[in-house]
């Protein structure tokens, strides 16, 4: 959009208060969601109940094909549809709900390395080993992703999404790393978050910020989700501290009842 | 063999191909026949031989069909008859760029003395003829390639390909035709082909993928056709500010649909005609073959024209059709019925009534539409006998609705709820008949009965298209 229009539309974001029926719309949870679109969804849901927006979480087949970026989640709020969390906390901003306000200029600059960090490391992982490791992508990916379509539109659907992602991974340099050399860049990750946060409760001491709301989706699916083998989790498990950070953001933010929209399976903390 | 000239042994001229009379230097003998006159119309002949020359690939045996109808002409005009016909039936077949008829006496050993020989000099077509074009549109420019391999494989099959190349989309067409031999309106034929198509009405971009296989036949006057179509279908918003509405039917479904279709057609022509009546019923199940769309669909179009007195037609036109989901999953916008523009209810914009959701029109699932029209030659008739003859003026009345049905209702209720609200528009305006395909038409409109949430277009009106209401 062009400055002149994108300053418009931030006056008019500004002008409406957030509505009660503000709604995300994610892919079917039980059987459709794959690892990666979950993270992404959980870290948005997580970063409005910091803020303490209510949203409505819906599921929709098409979600994908629905939001206007090609990538989920995205929220309907009055008559906007915004999708991604960088678009979103900018969106929220200009009406008025902000959890960075409180750093500093170096800080801000921090958190915007550590969330560039996470969104080329852990993403990028987590998308090399739902869609490039055979084993992962034929036993659960292909499955999950083309449930809601008939033959022969899943198969078709299904090979294509893979065809770019491997497109997109020749392109970053990935194609020629082994799961292994994945597994290993995914440690090297955790182990940058896990220093970064230290004793600390969240990433800028007390307060949290969307850094930990990303941090947080993330995580959190890994440990949750169930795949092919452990070893991911198991990458994520080493470090003691993130996994603390992950219980006390998921008890106090999803501590009530509705935590059910957020964990689907068995929860590794009990 | 009327008169004979005979000359004498007088050296010829040598001035060259000259054989204009000299005066004295030729005698001109003439001998004259018996005064027989026979009145050829009511000889007696028997057609003994037909030839066909000129073939190359084709099959003779498939053309076999085509030509027996001459072997049972009993006199002279008979055989001319039927030789015309035959001719016809040949040209139509779109296998021969030409077709010559020769009748001759016959010349054989065993010629009856009434025999006939029928020679048909054809040229058939090549092999591969091809077009290119380039098309600048809507904001868009593609270039068009067109192949056509007519009568492949020697019995008139025909293969037609088109690609269309732009700068926003691409799109393609394959389609294999077949005739039954001897009964070229019973045919089948197999189409492959990928669509796009814009819709800033309803803000909506659908790409359609698809394959369908047909069959033609006739059924005494009737014309029949009989369908299997798969498709999928995708759908996307056209632009950033589409409603959600819009936004929650994008994505991919996959159509595969059973159709049937019959036509009566007694009018003189498609465009324009004087007399006759047209009355098109089509069918379409869909969902029990496959894919995830699931509807049954109808759709009526009955049309009637009469000429009147001092040159003027009136004509007469309904359409009709509903479409009722199977199952719990509502219907998909790309399946909907719309209403209204230039070639349907004149006087609203282009599929611009009925539900719409923040400017974009949804489509209904039940609609009616019908016009009376009076069409006139131009007042004072200019361009008489040529040019002026393709226009006509003509005064118009047409009125339609479109709404959603709750099928938990009975039909009463549906059909009261498509006879309140009724739209309708009436005017005058000029025709422009584009060939035997096209009209043009440019209309001054009054739309009434408008509905809140309807685009008008009241005031000049231009339309361009094949099917008008």
């Amino acid at each position: 959009m062009s400055l002149a229009a994108e300053a418009f539309v931030s006056q008019i974001a500004a002008v409406e208060p957030w509505p009660e029926n503000a709604t995300l719309y994610q892919p079917l949870k039980d059987d459709q969601i794959l690892l990666s679109d979950h993270a992404s969804s959980l870290a948005v849901q997580a970063y409005l109940r910091m803020c303490t927006l209510p949203v409505q979480v819906a599921c929709r087949a098409n979600a994908e094909y629905m939001s206007p970026s090609g990538k989920v989640p995205f929220i309907h709020v009055g008559n906007q549809v915004v999708s991604e969390l960088g678009p979103i906390v900018q969106f929220t901003k200009a009406k008025g709900h902000s959890l960075s306000d409180g750093l500093n200029e170096v800080q801000k600059a921090e958190m915007k390395a550590y969330m560039e960090l996470v969104n080329s490391m852990l993403l990028t992982a987590e998308l090399y080993i739902l869609w490039c490791d055979e084993n992962t992508a034929k036993q659960i990916t292909v499955p999950r992703y083309s449930i809601p379509y008939p033959w022969p539109l899943n198969h078709i659907l299904a090979y294509q999404k893979q065809w770019e992602v491997k497109r997109k991974m020749k392109a970053i340099g990935w194609a020629g790393k082994t799961i292994d050399q994945v597994y290993e860049d995914v440690s090297q990750c955790c182990q940058a978050l896990s220093q970064r946060l230290g004793t600390q409760p969240y990433f800028f001491n007390k307060q949290p910020t969307e850094l930990d709301a990303l941090v947080f989706g993330h995580l959190f699916t890994i440990l949750t989700t169930e795949l092919t083998s452990d070893a991911l989790a198991d990458r994520v498990k080493n470090y003691s501290n993130l996994l603390s950070f992950c219980q006390r953001i998921e008890k106090n933010y999803f501590g009530d009842n509705d935590s059910s929209s957020i964990v689907g399976r068995t929860s590794p903390f009990s | 063999m009327g008169t004979v000239h005979a000359r004498s042994l007088d050296p010829l001229p040598m001035t060259g191909p000259d054989f204009g009379v000299h005066g004295d230097d030729v005698e001109f003998v003439e001998v004259q026949p018996e005064s027989k006159q026979e009145v050829l119309e009511n000889k007696d002949v028997i057609v003994q031989r037909v030839h066909i020359d000129g073939l190359g690939r084709t099959k003779e045996d498939f053309l076999g069909y085509e030509i027996a109808e001459l072997f049972t002409a009993k006199n002279l005009i008979d055989v001319m008859k039927k030789a015309h016909e035959a001719r016809e039936k040949l040209l139509r077949l779109g296998i021969f760029r030409q077709v010559e008829v020769v009748i001759d006496t016959c010349q054989e050993e065993d010629a009856l003395p009434n025999g006939l020989d029928v020679t048909f000099e054809v040229k058939e077509m090549r092999r591969l003829t091809g077009s290119y074009n380039t098309m600048v549109g809507n904001n868009e420019g593609s270039m068009v390639l067109g192949l056509k391999l007519p009568n492949l494989f020697g019995r008139a099959e025909k293969l037609t390909f088109q690609f269309s190349y732009g700068t926003k989309e691409t799109s393609y067409g394959l389609s294999f035709f077949k005739p039954q031999p001897g009964y070229f309106e019973r045919n089948f034929a197999i189409n492959l082909y990928k669509v796009t198509g814009q819709f800033p009405w309803s803000s909506l971009r659908e790409t359609d993928r698809g394959i369908s296989t047909e069959i033609n036949f006739p059924i005494w006057k009737t014309n029949h056709t009989l369908k299997w179509e798969g498709v999928w279908r995708e759908l996307g918003c056209l632009a950033r500010t589409a409603s959600f509405a819009i936004r929650e039917e994008s994505g991919h479904s996959l159509k595969s649909s059973i159709s049937h279709a019959m036509v009566i057609d007694t009018r003189n022509s498609t465009i324009l005609p004087r007399r006759g009546f047209l009355f098109k019923v089509n069918q379409e199940l869909a969902g029990y073959t496959g894919g995830d769309a699931s509807f049954l669909k109808e759709d009526i179009e009955i049309q009637l024209n009469r000429r009147l007195f001092w040159d003027s037609v009136f004509s007469a036109s309904l359409w009709g059709g509903l479409l009722i989901p199977i199952g719990e999953k509502p219907s998909c916008i790309a399946d909907r019925f719309y209403l209204g523009g230039p070639t349907s209810v004149r006087g609203f914009s282009m599929y611009s009534i009925g539900p719409q959701s923040e400017g974009d029109y949804l489509g209904g699932e039940a609609y009616w539409a019908g016009g009376v029209h009076l069409y006139t030659p131009l007042p004072f008739r200019p361009g008489r006998g040529g040019f002026g003859d393709l226009f006509r003026t003509h005064f118009f009345l047409n009125a339609g609705n479109l709404c959603n049905l709750n099928y938990g209702e009975g039909p009463h209720a549906h059909l009261q709820k498509l006879a309140e609200c009724i739209r309708w528009s009436y005017g005058a305006g000029i025709v422009l008949r584009l060939g035997n395909i096209a009209r043009l038409e440019l209309n001054y409109c009054i739309p009434m009965g408008v509905q809140s949430g309807d685009r008008i277009c009241d005031g000049v009106q231009f339309g361009a298209g094949i099917r008008f209401l």
